[in-house]
């Protein structure tokens, strides 16, 4: 059923439509590219050093709660924009993106990050207080510093891998 | 520019990037992508340290701290994006050192290098916690790092759109 959907003619109709078109054979491409490369690399990098603060790898004078307040912001900030950017690409060839196991990587370990990141933020990040979480000796912390980092580095790869395929 | 192209055209590095490039399976989007998050680390720390200085991110981080802590992540980026970038390099000299858009991007890097280190600099003198952080000259220079630093950034995607748009395969 799912195969089904992924093969949709709702799929070609996307890359159709008049704005799939206008982006994918003008100038359009490159720019959106380009900002989609810059504002992956500041989600990955905003949201880089509170995960190593919560593996005690790095800014350890700083609690989680002051790092996390004043970079995570930026992470959402520039995902939005990567978001945005990369549905832009997406349309112009969204039938064979749907199909392809480097895309369908992509969004599953991005679906995983963003797990992460509400496990941390509901069961850490609100429950604890700012003690509490400055205890980095946590197996929790660490456990949601590694995944967090391995799992934007999947989306990076695996974003990176879907020109190859295609 | 040309004559460096040249010199590396046919050169062993040449053979030996085009050897890793083509028989290592994954090996071009996997050194891409080392490549991304290098770039994610310039700007966890440079430019964030600029979005600092002008105010914008991070206020309860400070100067000079936040520079001392900083930088090491920077250059050990730039020399990790060194090496990936390089096997590219390597394996097509007569494409990289021929487009116009390499040689801005590696101005760009210099640049961005000379300002950065101007900010370190400023950053380090005895008097700049009390006053210096707001001066006009650091926030112009963390203005000018910021906009230098994307377009090394941008350079890398537009080195390959340019070679697209202007040079027949």
């Amino acid at each position: 059923m799912f195969s089904d959907w992924l093969r949709a003619p709702f799929w070609i109709e996307v890359e159709n439509w008049p704005i799939s078109w206008e982006i994918g054979g003008t100038w359009l491409f490159p720019f959106i590219e380009s900002i989609h490369v810059i504002t992956i690399a500041m989600v990955v990098g905003s949201i880089l050093f509170v995960d190593l603060r919560l593996l005690g790898l790095a800014a350890m004078r700083y609690s989680i709660r002051e790092l996390a307040r004043e970079l995570i912001p930026w992470t959402w900030g520039a995902f939005v924009f990567a978001a945005i950017t990369g549905l832009g690409m997406f349309i112009t060839r969204a039938a064979s993106h749907v199909l392809n196991p480097a895309f369908q990587w992509k969004m599953v370990l991005l679906i995983l990050a963003g797990a992460n990141m509400a496990w941390f933020h509901l069961r850490i990040y609100r429950r604890l207080d700012e003690q509490a979480l400055s205890a980095a000796s946590n197996l929790q912390l660490k456990v949601i510093g590694a995944l967090s980092l391995a799992l934007w580095s999947g989306v990076v790869l695996a974003g990176r891998w879907v020109g190859h395929v295609v | 520019m040309t004559a460096m192209g040249q010199f590396l055209d046919g050169a062993m590095s040449q053979s030996m990037a085009l050897w890793a490039l083509s028989n290592i399976p994954g090996f071009p989007p996997i050194i891409q992508s080392a490549h991304i998050l290098g770039i994610a680390v310039v700007m966890g720390s440079i430019v964030m340290l600029d979005l600092r200085i002008l105010g914008l991110a991070v206020p309860s981080q400070q100067l000079p701290e936040m520079a001392n802590r900083l930088m090491p992540w920077l250059w050990w980026a730039l020399a990790s994006n060194l090496v990936s970038g390089s096997f590219f390099v390597f394996a097509r000299p007569l494409r990289y050192f021929n487009n116009p858009v390499f040689g801005w991007k590696a101005v760009f890097l210099l640049s961005a290098i000379a300002v950065t280190l101007l900010i370190h600099f400023w950053s380090r003198q005895p008097d700049f916690a009390s006053h210096g952080r707001t001066a006009i000259k650091v926030k112009a220079a963390a203005l000018l790092s910021l906009g230098l630093w994307i377009m090394v950034a941008m350079g890398g995607r537009w080195i390959a759109y340019v070679e697209y748009l202007y040079y027949p395969a």
